[in-house]
């Protein structure tokens, strides 16, 4: 394992921002801590890079110890070896593009000329190799994230760490830097621990995923594993869009199989689904189907029958956005483009019982 | 075994890693400057108030505890008068100030009144000045008898009683109100151009008129920033000591600092009955500046809110001519005519109220600025030299204390950054002359006395809280993370000053050790106490010429005093842009 976090524990005042937090990142891989605001996952990427201390815990990178609250051992930030891209780049304004990527090799105190084709190869990596002579300041949002991470990996860092990077970009600068950035990484092939609220991101750039709240880890695991078997509802709710409605697990069918027990507004039904861990026959759980797991259909297909009424149905090109109502619980369905499916109309809802997951409320 | 643990725990550790987890350059730095600062303001107010409590006997050898300094501030006859007189002095500058730095404050931010922007930097000038310097000049212009404007009205106008006379509490009141206008012009003229304009258009809109919203909406939404610069005004006039020593103290007007001075030094010096009477006028002051700071400072942001807000500009019509003529009038009174009047006085080898152009001469300035002449007078020269040093090395030892310092308060955020914080508002609520009584009586039996040591120790404690604000302000618009990431390059606490922090923070930096080089360069109520025979400083010159030489000598250093600062203003606006003073 190329990067060791263990047990850590930050407490700001009487809060605790990080609240027993562990994880590992093997060589070359990227992980995300993955939350919302507040949960601790920027406060965990600082202990890693040594601008926090820790109440407890201990952070290793490469068999090293660099934070030990037992050990009483604490290197400081700038003996780790460490690069960090800021939420705000931070792209120092007084000095050229060039100048701020050569400057952690000069503080390294490596060769001059060294330094030059160094710089000068990692701006050709992020594309910004024509920029090298401008002040930080004359460049735009993306160039200044182009920067930032050039200077983060132009030392050849044992270990990258990403703080929301792509935030404060609009919407189709931050698609594209996404691509680039695991392009980036993949070629520089630096393990990387990543912080975003963005779902969508961490999807796209993880080999690892760890879903934080409150200071400590919901789930972690790839993105199709959190993505299809949710822990829990907090998880299947914040990774992507989810039906879910609470319940009880009536009975178990076979191994990792079973029936919920749905009650919504009158209508009972048995619905055929996957539990997942920690759930347990007569105790309540959560549903939860996703949205493209649910057909909507004009005519009734066997038993049970959830009859619904659709209130809206948007056409988005590739799928069409419904909500069905169902006694008094509204069903989120993306149905085929080609169907028509207009607000008024009954329609019959089939769950896709495979991918169907009971979880621990 | 104990050892046998840690070493394990240490496995892999870099060696120093575990050392510098206590002793890094940022933790020695800011302990030491933590020391420093803690020190250098709690020495002094700890050893003003345990003299404060000392009582010379009569013969004037020993001391024992006592209440009697308390005593005599309520009994004596003359230490009652200067309080009665402090507070008249203060309660008159401060209604002057207010209602000339009200009015030109909103002359030139929320009015077409022409030439606002030229007139602006000219409504600061006396704040740069030295208000002692400036009751000399009163002094040439309104002495009655050796005033100029008297012998005037006696040539054209035949009127032999004089007309004017500024040697008592109203001349006194007279300056240093028109000095310390700016101080209301700067708290104010900063929120009634960041005043949201929307609240007056409403108020118009229901139907009031110009007047009504200015005197309803309009000034009661200033009135935190009217009732800060009037709070500074009454503290920074309470503690003014060379106006009532120029216009007062001869004329029988004495007030707190003429007499704390005449305590400090002279015949009859008695530095306990000093420290209880700068303890007297501390009280006062610092429980005024605290209300300030933690009272209505902070309303201030309540009121006037968001930024970058372009209030609409009131049209006064023919009345903008009046505006403009009562700016110039401030300016004219203020700067102007003192100035003008200095510099006539200055070259006439004797005065006596009246313009001889045949005596005309540049006499005086060779004999006080050429320092290597034979018949120079040394307090004078030495002073020039002397303040030159003390301005430098004062500024640039504060700067870079301040630098620290903020550092600690507003990146480091260690346990000791709230105390420190208020540490740096401690010698705010101080006047000059009460910190330097307590400098004295800390360090009067050391080696640093009478030595320029101590005068560097005197300025930098009372003045460098001005310079951490300087600084302060840049560092809290500068994000941490342009630090921060330079830590992560590789770079330690030192090598991201130098290279990160610093160049980042320049503009502060700089515009700060303007500001304090000025400060030092014209003080007076510090160094009046501080100095000794060879520490002379520049207005401790001039204080010399008033006293031991004649009226030209003085205003020739006066105007030289005033030229340089005139220069450094200058500067200071060039580096620092329009409002950078309101910290």
């Amino acid at each position: 394992m190329d990067l060791e976090v263990r047990g850590l524990v930050k407490g700001f005042g009487s809060d605790r921002a990080v609240d027993g937090i562990s994880f590992a990142v093997p060589r070359g891989r990227f992980l995300t801590l993955l939350g919302p605001s507040g949960c601790g996952k920027t406060t965990t990427l600082m202990c890693i890079a040594g601008l926090h201390r820790l109440d407890a815990g201990e952070v290793r990178v490469g068999g090293t110890t660099y934070t030990s609250a037992a050990g009483r051992v604490f290197v400081p930030p700038e003996r780790r070896d460490i690069g960090l891209v800021f939420q705000s780049y931070a792209i120092w304004p007084h000095m050229t593009v060039a100048q701020n990527v050569a400057y952690p090799l000069e503080v390294r105190k490596v060769d001059p000329a060294e330094i030059g084709d160094r710089v000068a190869e990692v701006l050709r990596l992020v594309g910004l190799g024509a920029m090298a002579g401008k002040l930080a300041t004359q460049l735009s949002g993306g160039q200044q994230q182009r920067a930032a991470l050039a200077r983060a990996v132009v030392f050849r860092p044992k270990l990258l760490l990403f703080d929301e990077p792509l935030s404060n970009l609009d919407l189709k600068l931050r698609e594209q830097m996404r691509v680039e950035l695991k392009r980036i990484q993949r070629e520089v092939g630096i393990t990387s621990v990543y912080v975003t609220h963005d779902q969508a991101e961490a999807l796209v750039l993880s080999d690892t995923i760890v879903v934080m709240s409150k200071g400590r880890i919901e789930q972690q695991g790839g993105p199709r594993d959190i993505y299809a078997r949710p822990a829990n509802r907090y998880v299947s709710s914040f990774i992507g869009i989810a039906n879910l409605l609470e319940g009880r697990v009536a009975r178990a069918t076979g191994p990792g199989r079973g029936e919920i027990e749905v009650d919504r507004g009158g209508d009972r039904v048995r619905l055929a689904c996957r539990l997942g861990e920690g759930v347990e026959v007569g105790a309540p759980a959560v549903l939860s189907v996703r949205p493209e797991s649910v057909r909507a259909l004009r005519e009734p297909d066997g038993e049970p029958r959830l009859e619904g009424e659709v209130l809206q149905s948007i056409f988005l090109g590739n799928c069409l956005d419904c909500r069905v109502r169902w006694g008094d619980f509204e069903w989120k369905v993306l149905a085929h483009p080609r169907e028509r499916l207009r607000p008024g109309e009954r329609v019959y809802l089939r769950p896709d019982p495979e991918h169907s997951l009971a979880v621990p409320p | 075994m104990d050892h046998a643990v840690q070493v394990g725990a240490l496995e892999g550790v870099p060696a120093a890693g575990r050392w510098r987890r206590l002793v890094s350059q940022e933790s020695v730095a800011t302990l030491v400057a933590g020391l420093i600062v803690g020190a250098a303001v709690l020495l002094p107010l700890g050893a003003l108030v345990l003299n404060s409590f000392r009582v010379l006997d009569d013969l004037g050898f020993d001391t024992r505890w006592g209440l009697d300094n308390y005593r005599a501030l309520v009994q004596d006859r003359i230490i009652r008068k200067a309080f009665v007189n402090t507070l008249v002095v203060s309660t008159g500058a401060t209604l002057l100030a207010t209602v000339l730095g009200v009015s030109l404050a909103w002359i030139n931010a929320r009015t077409n009144c022409p030439w606002r922007e030229r007139l602006e930097p000219l409504n600061l000038i006396p704040f740069f000045l030295s208000p002692f310097v400036g009751a000399i000049a009163w002094h040439n212009l309104a002495a009655p008898r050796t005033g100029l404007l008297n012998s005037w009205a006696r040539q054209l106008f035949g009127i032999q009683a004089p007309v004017l006379n500024v040697d008592n509490i109203y001349g006194i009141i007279w300056v240093t109100g028109i000095f310390f206008t700016p101080l209301v012009y700067l708290f104010v003229v900063g929120s009634l151009r960041r005043m949201d304009p929307s609240l007056e258009d409403s108020a118009r809109t229901t139907g009031a008129g110009l007047l009504r919203t200015t005197l309803t909406i309009t000034l009661p939404l200033v009135t935190p920033g009217i009732l800060s610069g009037a709070i500074i005004v009454f503290v920074t006039s309470a503690g003014e000591f060379g106006v009532p020593f120029k216009l007062g103290a001869p004329y029988g007007w004495e007030t707190l600092t003429t007499q704390i001075f005449s305590k400090a030094v002279g015949d009859d010096a008695n530095h306990y009955l000093g420290a209880a009477m700068s303890m007297a006028l501390g009280v006062i002051t610092a429980v005024f500046v605290w209300m300030q700071q933690r009272v209505i400072a902070p309303r201030a942001f309540t009121t006037v809110t968001g930024k970058g807000f372009r209030p609409s500009l009131i049209d006064l019509g023919g009345w903008r001519w009046v505006a403009l003529a009562y700016n110039l009038g401030f300016v004219f009174i203020a700067v102007v005519l003192p100035i003008a009047c200095l510099f006539v006085v200055s070259l006439h080898p004797v005065w006596e109220g009246e313009i001889i152009p045949a005596d005309l001469t540049f006499w005086n300035y060779q004999k006080v600025l050429f320092f290597w002449r034979p018949d120079s007078i040394r307090p004078a020269t030495d002073g020039i030299v002397n303040s030159f040093i003390l301005a430098f090395a004062g500024a640039s030892l504060a700067m870079a204390l301040a630098l620290v310092v903020s550092y600690m308060i507003h990146r480091t955020k260690g346990p000791g950054a709230r105390l420190l914080d208020f540490l740096c508002v401690v010698p705010i609520g101080f006047p000059g002359i009460v910190l330097a009584m307590g400098v004295l009586v800390t360090y009067i039996r050391t080696p640093i006395y009478a030595t320029l040591w101590i005068l560097l120790l005197g300025y930098i404690t009372r003045f460098f809280p001005y310079g951490q604000r300087n600084i302060a302000a840049v560092m809290l618009a500068v994000s941490e993370e342009l630090d921060q990431s330079s830590r992560m390059a590789g770079a330690s606490w030192l090598t991201t000053l130098r290279r990160i922090t610093i160049p980042l923070l320049k503009p502060g930096i700089f515009a700060g050790w303007v500001l304090l080089f000025i400060i030092f360069l014209r003080e007076l109520s510090i160094s009046i106490i501080l100095y000794s025979a060879g520490t002379e400083t520049l207005s401790v010159g001039v204080y010399y010429l008033a006293n031991f030489e004649n009226e030209p000598l003085t205003a020739a250093l006066s105007i030289a005093q005033t030229v340089v600062l005139l220069v450094c203003v200058v500067v200071f606006r060039r580096v620092a842009g329009r409002e950078a003073l309101t910290a």
